[in-house]
Parts: C-alpha cells; sequence; structure tokens
C-alpha cells in the first residue's frame, strides 16, 4: 500500500509515487466546470509538458473541464511509454486517478485519456489494460502500437510471441473487447513521415504497421474497426489527418487544432452549463 | 434454572464472535446447557490453558489467557482439521474453546500434533430481557435481497493453509487499486478475526463474514441456511456499492459444508469466478479433477504451488490453468481481468 502514497503540494499539482518512482501532474481547473469528463493529457518522450500545458490551458477553460497533465520526469522514469516488469506508469497512472478523485470532481469515473507519440503509446496500452477507468481516446501519432490483431506476434500485435510477455498479452487479450467499445480517435500529420531515431525500425514494426507514424496511425485504426466487428461490436475507431503537420504537438496544434479536436471541437462555450 | 445476573464482570473478555452483540442487552443467565443452541452466548472462567493461549478480543487484538479469566464466546462447532473437530454441546462440568475467535463446545478429534483444546468452566448462558437466550443470529446483519447479482469470484482449496485467505486479500488488493469497488467475503468456517483482518487490511470497500449473518461456525449448519447467510452477505455488498466480491469458502474440497455448496447448483450459478489454491503440481490436478466434476473449472490457480516456477510449471502441463502468485493477484491488470471475466463492468462490452 505503500507503493501508492500520494501528497497535495498545492491545489494544481498533485503528486503520487509508485515503488518510489513520483509521478506529478498539472491540474487544470476551468474557471466554470461544464460537467464534462476530466482529460488526461500525456506527454511523449519530450516530455515537454509545457507545450501540453500552452495548448490546452484554453481548452480547459473553452470546455469546462478538467485537463491534467502528468509529467513523466526522465529520471524516475526513463522507460514511461509502456509497462515493464521495473516500471509502471499504468499504476502510476492509476494512483494520480485515485488521488485526483480525492480532490476535484469527475475522476470517480471514466476519465478521457489523450497522448502524443509516446504518450499515445502509454494511453493505449493502459487502457487496454483499464478500460473501466477510460472513456473517449485520443492518440496523437505513436511510434507504433499493439495491434487488436491475433496475427500479428506481441508486442505488435496480440499473438504469442517466442520469449514475449505472457501476462501482458494475456491481459490485453482479455480485455480487448471492452478496449474496443469506446471511442477512439487516432490523429497523425500528414506531414510525419520521417523515419527518425526516435522511431521504432525493425522488419516485424514495418511490416505489420507501416514504415512511418501516418502509415502506422491508419493501420491502426483499421485494425481497431476489423477487431470491433470481429467482437459484433460497432466500430468507433476513426482517423483524423492534421494536414501539414510533421512529428510536433505543438505545431499539430497550432496548425491544426490538435488540442482544441481532442478537448472537443463540438463544445461551444455558450453551451456550458454554469 | 434462570438466576438474576448481578453484571457480566467488567474484565470479561468478548471474543471477536460476539462483536456485533449489543451487551446492554444481556439481563440475565441460567446453567440450562444442555438446552445450549449454536450462536448461543456463554460466559466462562478459564480453567487451563492449553492450545490457544489467546482470544481474540471484540476490538481485533488478541489478549492473553491466564487460568480465571472469564470470556463470552459462543456456542458452537468447529472443523479444523489441523486443530480440532468439535460440536456445539456444553457441558457443564467443563467445555473447551474451540477456536481463539470465540466458540466454545465439546473437542471430539485433535490432530496429534496439537495441544488439546484449552479448558473452561461455563458459568452461565446470557439472556435477553425476554428471557430468551442472547444468540448471534438476533444480531445478523439485516437480510438483503441478493437482486442486484454482482459478480462474485469465489476462492476455494485443498485444505486449510492452501493459500485461500491470502488468496483473497490480494485480490481484494488488486481489484481495488486498480478502482473497483470491491467486497471481501468469508462465506464458510469458524469465526475469526485472522481473515478479517487481512481482508480489512487490504482497502476492500466491504469486509464481511458469516459472523456477521449470524452463525458462529457454518460446520454442521444446514446448507440452507448457509445459503441464506451468504445471500445476506452479497446483497449486502451489492448494497452497499460493491461492484465485485471475492468470496473465500473454507477448508478443503472434501469438506461436508464446502463440498455441498460446491455441488448446489444455486452456489454454482452464483459464482462468476473461481480461484482454486493448492500446495503443489499433484494437488492442483487433483483439485481440478474434482472440481470438474461438479461442472466447475477454476479460471486460475494460486497459493503454495505458486511460490514454485517449477511446481507452476507441473500444474498447467498437468490441468491447463494458469497459476499466479500472489504478487500477480495483487496486480491491477491481472485482477482486472479476473473482475471483466466474472462480468464486472458488463456494460464496457455491450454490444
Amino acid at each position: 500500500m505503500n507503493q501508492h502514497t500520494y501528497f497535495l503540494n498545492n491545489l494544481d499539482t498533485v503528486t503520487v509515487s509508485y515503488r518510489h518512482r513520483k509521478l506529478s501532474a498539472q491540474v487544470l481547473f476551468p474557471s466554470t466546470l461544464s460537467g464534462m469528463r476530466p482529460l488526461i493529457a500525456l506527454h511523449g518522450i519530450s516530455r515537454d509538458t509545457d507545450a501540453l500545458m500552452r495548448q490546452f490551458a484554453p481548452e480547459a477553460e473553452r470546455t469546462g473541464r478538467i485537463i491534467v497533465i502528468p509529467h513523466f520526469r526522465a529520471n524516475h522514469w526513463p522507460v514511461f511509454q509502456r509497462p515493464t516488469p521495473n516500471a509502471r506508469p499504468d499504476r502510476a497512472l492509476l494512483s494520480l486517478l485515485d488521488a485526483l478523485a480525492l480532490h476535484y470532481p469527475g475522476f470517480d469515473g471514466p476519465v478521457d485519456l489523450f497522448g502524443y507519440s509516446g504518450g499515445a503509446q502509454l494511453a493505449h496500452r493502459t487502457a487496454m489494460l483499464y478500460p473501466h477507468r477510460f472513456a473517449d481516446l485520443h492518440l496523437g501519432s505513436a511510434g507504433w502500437y499493439c495491434l487488436p490483431d491475433t496475427n500479428v506476434p506481441y508486442p505488435y500485435g496480440l499473438a504469442p510471441a517466442e520469449g514475449g510477455r505472457a501476462n501482458w498479452r494475456h491481459c490485453k487479450l482479455a480485455m480487448l473487447p471492452a478496449f474496443l467499445n469506446r471511442t477512439i480517435t487516432v490523429y497523425a500529420g500528414d506531414r510525419d513521415i520521417e523515419r527518425d531515431d526516435a522511431l521504432r525500425q525493425n522488419e516485424q514494426v514495418d511490416g505489420a504497421q507501416g514504415h512511418t507514424r501516418f502509415e502506422r496511425a491508419q493501420t491502426y485504426v483499421q485494425a481497431l474497426r476489423d477487431a470491433a466487428t470481429q467482437y459484433g461490436l460497432a466500430p468507433q475507431a476513426s482517423f483524423v489527418t492534421l494536414p501539414g503537420c510533421q512529428h510536433d504537438f505543438e505545431s499539430c496544434a497550432t496548425q491544426a487544432g490538435l488540442a482544441y479536436l481532442v478537448a472537443g471541437a463540438d463544445v461551444e462555450p455558450a453551451a456550458l452549463a454554469s | 434454572m434462570t438466576a438474576t445476573l448481578k453484571a457480566v464482570p467488567e474484565d470479561a473478555k468478548w471474543a471477536f464472535s460476539t462483536r456485533r452483540v449489543n451487551r446492554n442487552d444481556v439481563k440475565a443467565m441460567d446453567t440450562d446447557f444442555a438446552a445450549a443452541k449454536p450462536g448461543d452466548l456463554i460466559l466462562a472462567r478459564v480453567e487451563k490453558i492449553n492450545q490457544h493461549r489467546r482470544v481474540q478480543l471484540t476490538t481485533g487484538r488478541p489478549s492473553d489467557l491466564f487460568a480465571g479469566d472469564m470470556i463470552v464466546a459462543a456456542c458452537g462447532a468447529r472443523y479444523a482439521p489441523d486443530q480440532f473437530e468439535g460440536v456445539a454441546e456444553i457441558d457443564p462440568e467443563g467445555a473447551d474453546l474451540l477456536a481463539g475467535g470465540g466458540c466454545i463446545g465439546r473437542m471430539r478429534l485433535h490432530d496429534e500434533r496439537r495441544k488439546v483444546s484449552t479448558r473452561v468452566i461455563p458459568v452461565g448462558r446470557l439472556l435477553g430481557a425476554s428471557g430468551a437466550p442472547v444468540n448471534l443470529q438476533d444480531y445478523a446483519i439485516p437480510s438483503q435481497p441478493d437482486s442486484h447479482n454482482i459478480p462474485v469470484i469465489a476462492v476455494v482449496g485443498t485444505a486449510m493453509n492452501s493459500g485461500k485467505t491470502l488468496a483473497t486479500a490480494q485480490l481484494a488488493l488488486g481489484l481495488r487499486r486498480a478502482g473497483w469497488r470491491v467486497g471481501a467475503v468469508k462465506a464458510t468456517g469458524t469465526g475469526a478475526f485472522g481473515d478479517f483482518n487481512e481482508y480489512t487490511d487490504t482497502g476492500a470497500h466491504y469486509v464481511a463474514d458469516f459472523t456477521d449473518a449470524g452463525m458462529v461456525t457454518t460446520y454442521l449448519e444446514p446448507l440452507d441456511r448457509i445459503k441464506d447467510g451468504i445471500r445476506d452477505l452479497l446483497g449486502t455488498a451489492a448494497h452497499k456499492g460493491c461492484e465485485i466480491v471475492v468470496m473465500e469458502v473454507a477448508d478443503g474440497l472434501f469438506q461436508k459444508e464446502t463440498a455441498e455448496l460446491l455441488a448446489d447448483d444455486w452456489f454454482k450459478s452464483r459464482i462468476s469466478g473461481l480461484v482454486f489454491a493448492c500446495g503443489d503440481a499433484v494437488a492442483a490436478a487433483g483439485g481440478a479433477a474434482a472440481l470438474k466434476k461438479n461442472g466447475l473449472t477454476p479460471d486460475i490457480m494460486t497459493g503454495i504451488v505458486s511460490c514454485s516456477p517449477m511446481a507452476t510449471q507441473e500444474a498447467i502441463a498437468a490441468t491447463g490453468i494458469r497459476v499466479l502468485t500472489k504478487g500477480a493477484l495483487a496486480d491491477p491488470a491481472e485482477a482486472t481481468v479476473l473482475a471483466v471475466n466474472a462480468g464486472a463492468g458488463k456494460q464496457l462490452a455491450a454490444s
């Protein structure tokens, strides 16, 4: 139980720890709450929470929803994009939700989850493990995905893999219908086509998912829709092209309105409840 | 034969099994011990300390026993293969403390590796204002309709000390960590605070056992009464907002009441998940086969067997059933799989 201690520094920052790895989060609290679900926004490997703050602060105010921006600091979380035996960012996020529920409204039920790049990797993997804790999922330009496809070996899909982490695969496979039964929106810039050093590149992932983040995002959406159909669910995954955007969150937000789309494009300030 | 009771001595040690009793209801006592029924409260004086050197108090701590101590416990039976077997009979010449949680009766059998029971001299049977015995049933939780059909993961095992309680507690912990509102319930056994406290320590939202349903023990109780108790416990868990219950069934698969429950159609329809705790691979295979005769297949196996990777491999090879360690049960990801497979959060995958 001591693995999940938390403490409140002030009204805007919440810190939790999991096995001595701290996770702090900034809470963007609007002046008027609309009743919309809270949104968690996860940074990528640049860990640029300032950019997220800049882009999501106006959205919190516009939509009247609480937006929380966790910061996985490099010294505590050298790897945060996925759960590993040694680091469990998924469990840190659960602890964060529990801590937020003690102080803010809306956290006693599912919340919406957004992640960009490495944050999108963590977002979809965490939602696969705990579908009951998350509602709408927004994924921006992940480097690669865990496809809901039992023909693709884990971790790129959910088929058994030699030496793979059988327990993770089992959990994700078991949760698949619950995971698929939600709105999942995947975003990528149409110029996000660089095969940079940060992009995982090997025969398996290139073959199963595509060569670029732009291609892989579309592959993932199609796999989500196919899997939903196989389970008798209405496909709820969609792909959104961010015109003219490369692999950079802030330019995606300023050029193509990514934060606006994630926070709720169809929300009009005038419609907000007082 | 009824005598006015001045008062139960202030320093009497009220055992854990009496925790729901309103002590102000005690107005008199008699010595008609031949008429004592299971659940009747007995005031007794400790005569000789043997196996049980402590009694578990209502406050949740153990209290050392000394010859001459006065205790209040319930008349009841006991089935504990590594300790005693006994029945709910009070011999006015001397009775047995069958369980430290507060169960007095007559010991019939004992494990030869153990001492015999601690002996007590009955002083009186406690009576209420109406002159009727004060009985645990009078303080049971209100009957609750089990209408919510809350998902239930049952935990059964090969025997005492196979790891059932640890499995129940660790799974409750994992579920709580995952954000589920979880109840931890002990369906059968003899009242004691060890399991109750272990459940409580996990932060489970609702913790209860059969003593909350008015039974000091389920041993030798009619099956229908045990089932009514389970219904009340599950109904109360649902009433308190739990989304899932982890429910331990005491002793081994072949113990009388456990075997009856596992063969009972209502019980089998009521549980939606099953965890089997065992000590080794042979026990795993034997237990799985025994459960199969009742049409039951464990979702996972755990217990002592899970401590050894080799035994785990053997058990999986013999049964095809996954084996989880206590750490895995406490992992919110694994616990969520068990919860969702048991039917928790049904709306999650509803098309």
